[in-house]
């Protein structure tokens, strides 16, 4: 039967490159690959390519002063800027190619260079020739200029479109640091990251993904400080990416992934920009796509997600008190309702006697066992959170009070569901926003925590607990353990794992990561009073 | 790696029969159990027969806050009683006349009746130490009249008598004048070759009609028999020896002969040091006490030196004459409470062999120096009495 | 292809011997029979201990990057070596279900009486089967974590059992027959310090060879040190009575009480266990895996696993009938049955070696 499958997956892997091959051919029998001298013929076939779609615009016109020559632009509306091509392209055309006398072996016909150098009063020009990138770059905002007679065409760039400004993330905010987020522009966003890090060696490679939305992603990494191994890496597994659709950095993510089936994530994730400058300048390689303010990092740590932007921004004591109290709050999300349903139903031994009699009594006349009000609660708090996140604002007092009063209040008095297990389901809820990069995966991990704890108590907890601690220590992220500085323990990276050390006195980037640059700083730079001067 | 995925999927049923199949053994919902806070021990009718109370709490009861001061309302607890050849068997027994399960490990107090400890008791510790349900921090008391009877008592600030027991040991240390043995502590003296058990003592008191539980003096076992208990002054005595003065009132003539003074133990330790003189063991004791000085009915000022060292001297007196008296009882009684065997043991291995078992004849002769270093430390808010000068 | 492509750091070689060592000795104290003196015969048993340990890096040290079952080959021939490897296999294998054992039997003894031991023991197989498929490294990862909570529980638990201690437990010291001494010291030595053969399979992925002797040493000595703690700890509280008790640590937390709030923590000890446990069951198990795909020439173990298990599950299920028989073997009949394993073999085969100037380049 197994056999019979592996064929069948042989089969759907050849099929799938057929309909590839296909699928180019068609493309090249319809245009020609490269442009002809004759601009109605060149129009005709992109008329062709473009399809009847009305947002793209074709404006044929002539120009000259002696003699007529027909030209078009071609753009798409909506995604240029209007007056780029009236007063920078068109104008200068029609109105002032009187002004410009050709050499005498010239005409303006041949002479597209001459265009191209003296006429346009753009930016960013170039030549091309072929329709493919023709229609590439026409899609993606910019104009088109066919001149009749040339087998080369202009590419003017005019990218202009409505989007978001850069505002304040959403997911990540801070009571101190810098305010600005991630938008949807990849090019807003290198501007972003580039005026963060002002170093020649800061590298943006652009690559396109997706064979139909053919989305700009972009790698940066800053050369010195990262592992060239890991940039290659990286480069290899974007490569490999033959879909036909990246609208989101999380189909990049699924696809590059080490473990595609673990919980845990192995790439992370930021929409704010000193964020990734940190982790670029730690070593680690930054991708941006376009469509998205989410930009990936990797290789990611399991105690990435426990460090936050704010914790190198206020001073260290705060700072590693808050740490800690996020594996803290980390620990009661996952194990709070596990460790009640086991206390409750197997070891009330260890339950402090004034506390098992509160806990009785409000057990007293519950219909149901504890693991039942246990999944309960969770599955309710968990489609109240879902319900928070898509409801329209106006809406949103509704769900709390019905999750507090109905749900929390009236089924407490109800005798419905103890109040104990109310309070435990709480807790976990309001612990589980202290990490919010682990709180899809604690989700998880408390269900199948608290299912074990039902069955087997302590002991199901235990074993959960050793087999997630095995997962996370054979995890790897881009050849990174996952688990590193702890497991294996590499002691001068803890110096930000429990404790954040003071800031001068982190000489060395992360060793885990890439370590191809060790030395992030000056020794002995911490500061110290003045000499006393002696006052006369 | 199809092979792989087939392991695996294995794996997965094999887990999720065993989760299902585990799911019924010990899984006891808070609502199911019946958890015991006392356990009295008596005779039962039937010769050779032992009889077993149980004190039950009802949680929905106990927490009634409302409820408290009704009066008209149900008792929070519910005795039950059972009896049988065996601790064991008698335990069993209860599932007959209660729905839920015993539960023991919030058991805060085990009463043994005199007739029973008279008979011995080790035979019935052997359940309350193999059962992995009973810890070992319980009080282990012996009741003057019957155990359930005292687990009847009145407890007016607890709701619960067993507790309300539980919390007068817990506070006996405020007069130092009861014991307070914790079932290790009894079991290490039971399995000592030498030292002589004790335990706490409880008796009823009736006053205004209620009956009242009241916690006093030491009963001493020989073996593992009741052979006779310490009343007030003599359990300090005793615990002044083993160290186990935590504080309490001592009361002591004026130097100035009339009126009394108290003063307030603040702490205490004790050594024991035997030695060898003549050929005879001879065991030292010394107590070292701190005071204060906390009342006084006399109008004399106890604050000028002189006076203060004659109070110094009265208190290491009374010390003396404490620990003189548990020593005289304990002689009587032919009981090693004090455990100096152990200190010869500890002290004088090689001896220690020869005489071990022959310790019972060593002991009632045995002499002890008691030196009492007895410390006044301060006086109070006042220094003089409330007198016009 | 190679069998294991990872490779280990002395420290947490350190870790893993550690965990290793520590392994099921939590509950049961080694040398127990030495009474009140249980902390001496272990500080014997390590100097014992300290002795194989430097047989056992030597041996490992002069065969760098050959595993016991691989130098078998080289010491006594292809025959010879074949058959003292296949005792050493049986003997990891026996040691891994005995330990397997003690767990299903403290499970079922102390927390879920009602519940069939088979559910502990196939649970914790599995687990370890899932680390060592995931290979040495893994193991070792799990080793230092672990390792580093239970020092810290066995160190809490200590200190908040120091005001319920009386010394005066421990005296007279040496109060037992030097023969009775020896036999509870050679006990100890034999259980956990002996167990370190197992790391014949181990220390040869080391990184660098040289830190085998200081890193094992560093190991039994900080092992030797923490188990002193835990029967001082025992023994202290417990007194005359520790002898009666099945598990006497167990029994000296459960004593922890501070003020009525913090009490009721031997819960503890039960997660200590499970975690020093894994540990030891899976260095054993690796090694039993490893030693058979050598010997039988195989390109992974990775198939051996599941097998094995499965023979690990059913014979720790079948070796006792009960618990009493499992105590009576340990105490009685382990320290003889391990000798020639954990002392005869190892000193022939460094004797050999240096006889004949093996291994020859």
């Amino acid at each position: 039967m197994l056999r019979f499958l592996a064929k069948k997956l042989h089969f759907l892997q050849l099929l799938s490159q057929n309909s590839e091959d296909k699928q180019e051919s068609k493309s090249r029998e319809s245009s020609q690959t490269s442009l002809s001298r004759d601009i109605t013929q060149n129009l005709k076939v992109l008329k062709d390519i473009l399809g009847p779609s009305n947002d793209i615009n074709i404006r044929e016109f002539s120009f000259g002063y002696e003699e007529k020559v027909d030209a078009a632009i071609i753009f798409v509306d909506g995604m240029v800027e209007k007056t780029t091509i009236n007063e920078s392209i068109i104008k200068p055309l029609m109105y002032d190619s009187h002004l410009f006398t050709p050499k005498e072996s010239q005409t303006i016909t041949t002479s597209i260079d001459l265009i191209q150098r003296s006429m346009i009063s753009v930016g960013d020009v170039k030549k091309v020739d072929s329709f493919d990138e023709l229609v590439d770059d026409c899609l993606y905002g910019d104009t088109v200029l066919l001149i009749d007679g040339s087998h080369e065409a202009l590419v003017i760039s005019t990218k202009g479109w409505e989007s978001r400004g850069v505002q304040e993330p959403k997911t990540e905010a801070v009571v101190r640091g810098p305010r600005e987020g991630f938008t949807e522009t990849l090019r807003t966003n290198t501007t972003l990251l580039r005026r963060k890090i002002r170093d020649p060696n800061f590298i943006f490679e652009s690559m396109q993904l997706g064979q139909r939305t053919k989305t700009s992603v972009c790698l940066a990494y800053i050369k010195g400080i990262v592992n060239p191994k890991l940039v290659e890496e990286v480069r290899r597994r974007l490569k490999r990416i033959k879909t036909d659709a990246i609208l989101e950095s999380g189909y990049i993510e699924e696809f590059i992934e080490d473990a595609p089936f673990s919980p845990f994530a192995t790439v992370a994730n930021s929409e704010k920009p000193d964020v990734i400058a940190a982790k670029l300048l730690e070593g680690r390689v930054a991708i941006l796509v376009d469509g998205t303010p989410m930009v990936l990092t990797v290789p990611m740590l399991f105690i990435e997600s426990f460090q936050s932007a704010e914790d190198y921004y206020s001073r260290p004591y705060y700072a590693s008190l808050i740490r800690t109290l996020r594996f803290i709050a980390y620990t009661i999300t996952i194990l709070a309702p596990a460790v009640y349903v086991a206390l409750t139903t197997y070891h009330q031994e260890s339950i402090p006697t004034p506390l098992l009699i509160t806990m009785a009594a409000a057990r007293e006349g519950t219909p149901f066992p504890a693991i039942v009000e246990a999944l309960m609660m969770g599955t309710i708090y968990e489609i109240l959170w879902e319900a928070g996140i898509r409801l329209p604002r106006p809406v949103g007092s509704a769900i709390s009070i019905v999750g507090a009063l109905v749900i929390g209040e009236s089924a407490v008095s109800a005798g419905l569901i103890g109040a104990p297990m109310v309070i435990v389901v709480a807790l976990t809820a309001i612990t589980s926003f202290v990490v919010p990069a682990q709180s899809d995966t604690a989700t998880m991990l408390r269900f199948v925590l608290t299912v074990f704890a039902s069955v087997l108590g302590a002991f199901g907890i235990m074993i959960v607990l050793l087999g997630v601690l095995i997962h996370l220590s054979a995890l790897r992220s881009f050849g990174t353990p996952y688990f590193s500085p702890l497991a294996p323990l590499s002691p001068r990276d803890l110096k930000d794992v429990f404790a954040r050390v003071p800031l001068w006195a982190m000489f060395t980037r992360p060793r885990t990561i890439g370590w191809h640059d060790p030395q992030r700083q000056e020794f002995r730079l911490d500061p110290h009073p003045p000499p006393e001067e002696s006052e006369k | 790696m199809p092979k792989r995925r087939k392991i695996l999927f294995k794996l997965i049923i094999f887990i999720i029969f065993i989760l299902s199949i585990a799911g019924c053994w010990n899984r006891r919902e808070l609502d199911t159990l019946a958890i015991v806070f006392g356990v009295g021990i008596d005779k039962a009718k039937k010769p050779g027969n032992i009889e077993i109370t149980a004190q039950v709490i009802k949680p929905g009861e106990m927490k009634s806050p409302q409820g408290g001061s009704g009066g008209g309302g149900e008792k929070p607890y519910w005795n039950l009683t059972s009896s049988g050849k065996t601790i064991f068997s008698a335990v069993r027994e209860f599932t007959h006349k209660s729905n839920r399960k015993l539960y023991f490990p919030h058991n805060e107090i085990i009463i043994f009746s005199e007739d029973i400890a008279k008979e011995g008791i080790r035979k019935y510790m052997d359940f309350f130490i193999r059962d992995p349900e009973i810890r070992r921090l319980v009080w282990v008391l012996v009741a003057k009249g019957n155990a359930s009877e005292v687990l009847e008592t009145k407890a007016i600030l607890e709701k619960v008598p067993a507790r309300n027991i539980a919390q007068l040991i817990e506070a006996r240390a405020a007069t130092s004048q009861a014991s307070a043995v914790r079932l290790q502590e009894f079991l290490t003296r039971l399995m000592s070759k030498t030292t002589a058990p004790i335990a706490s003592v409880i008796e009823i008191t009736r006053e205004k009609k209620e009956k009242i539980a009241r916690l006093i003096g030491t009963a001493v076992f020989k073996d593992d028999k009741l052979v006779g208990y310490l009343n007030k002054s003599e359990t300090r005595g005793l615990l002044w020896v083993i160290g186990e003065v935590k504080s309490g009132i001592i009361v002591v003539k004026s130097p100035g002969g009339n009126g009394e003074v108290s003063l307030e133990i603040i702490c205490a330790s004790s050594k024991i040091i035997p030695e060898i003189k003549d050929n005879n063991i001879h065991i030292r004791v010394e107590i070292t006490e701190e005071g204060n000085l906390g009342e006084q009915t006399s109008a004399e000022d106890l604050t000028s030196l002189p006076a203060w060292t004659v109070l110094e001297r009265r208190q290491s007196e009374a010390i003396h004459n404490e620990v003189r008296r548990a020593l005289k009882k304990a002689q009587e009684l032919n009981t090693d409470i004090f455990a100096f065997g152990e200190a010869v043991h500890r002290k004088y291995p090689e001896l220690w062999k020869d005489i071990e078992n022959r310790w019972d004849e060593y002991f009632p002769n045995i002499e002890v120096t008691i030196n009492v270093n007895a410390k006044l430390r301060r006086s109070g808010m006042t220094t003089k009495p409330p007198k016009p000068e | 292809m190679k069998l294991e492509g990872g490779k280990i750091s002395s420290s947490h070689l350190t870790f893993l011997m550690i965990g290793f060592m520590i392994g099921s000795s939590l509950i049961f104290i080694p040398g127990q029979t030495a009474g009140h003196d249980a902390w001496l015969a272990i500080l014997a048993g390590l100097a014992e201990g300290l002795v194989f340990a430097v047989i056992y890096t030597t041996l490992a040290m002069r065969f760098a990057g050959k595993t016991l079952v691989q130098f078998n080959d080289i010491v006594y021939g292809p025959y010879l070596g074949k058959a003292i490897s296949i005792a050493y296999l049986w003997y990891f294998f026996h040691l891994a279900s005995l330990v397997l054992r003690s767990f299903g039997d403290f499970f079922t003894a102390i927390i879920f009486p009602e519940t069939p031991m088979i559910v502990f023991i196939v649970l914790t197989a599995l687990i370890c089967a899932t680390a060592v498929r995931n290979g040495l490294e893994v193991i070792t990862r799990c080793g230092l974590i672990l390792v580093v909570t239970m020092s810290l529980a066995v160190l809490t638990t200590t200190i908040l059992l120091f005001k319920d201690m009386k010394l005066t437990n421990f005296l007279p010291v040496f109060d037992i027959p030097l023969k009775d001494f020896i036999k509870a010291s050679h006990s100890a030595a034999t259980f956990p310090f002996g167990e370190t053969v197992a790391f014949l399979m181990v220390i040869c992925f080391l990184e660098n060879v040289k830190f085998a002797k200081s890193s094992a040493i560093k190991a039994l000595i900080i092992t030797g040190l923490l188990l002193v703690m835990a029967s001082v700890r025992s023994i202290g509280v417990l007194g005359v009575t520790a002898p009666i008790h099945t598990y006497p640590s167990f029994q000296a937390v459960r004593l922890i009480n501070i003020g009525n709030i913090l009490t009721r923590l031997e819960i503890i000890v039960v997660g200590n266990l499970l975690a020093m446990g894994f540990l030891k069951i899976s260095v054993l198990y690796y090694g039993t895996v490893l030693g058979t795909a050598q010997l039988l020439k195989l390109r992974s173990y990775l198939p051996l696993v599941l097998p094995i298990g499965a023979m690990l599950v059913s014979f720790s299920i079948l070796q006792f009938d009960s618990v009493i028989e499992n105590i009576f073997f340990t105490f009685e009949i382990y320290p003889y049955y391990v000798i020639p394993f954990q002392i005869g073999l190892p000193l022939l085969s460094l004797i050999i070696a240096i006889v004949r100037g093996l291994p020859k380049d």
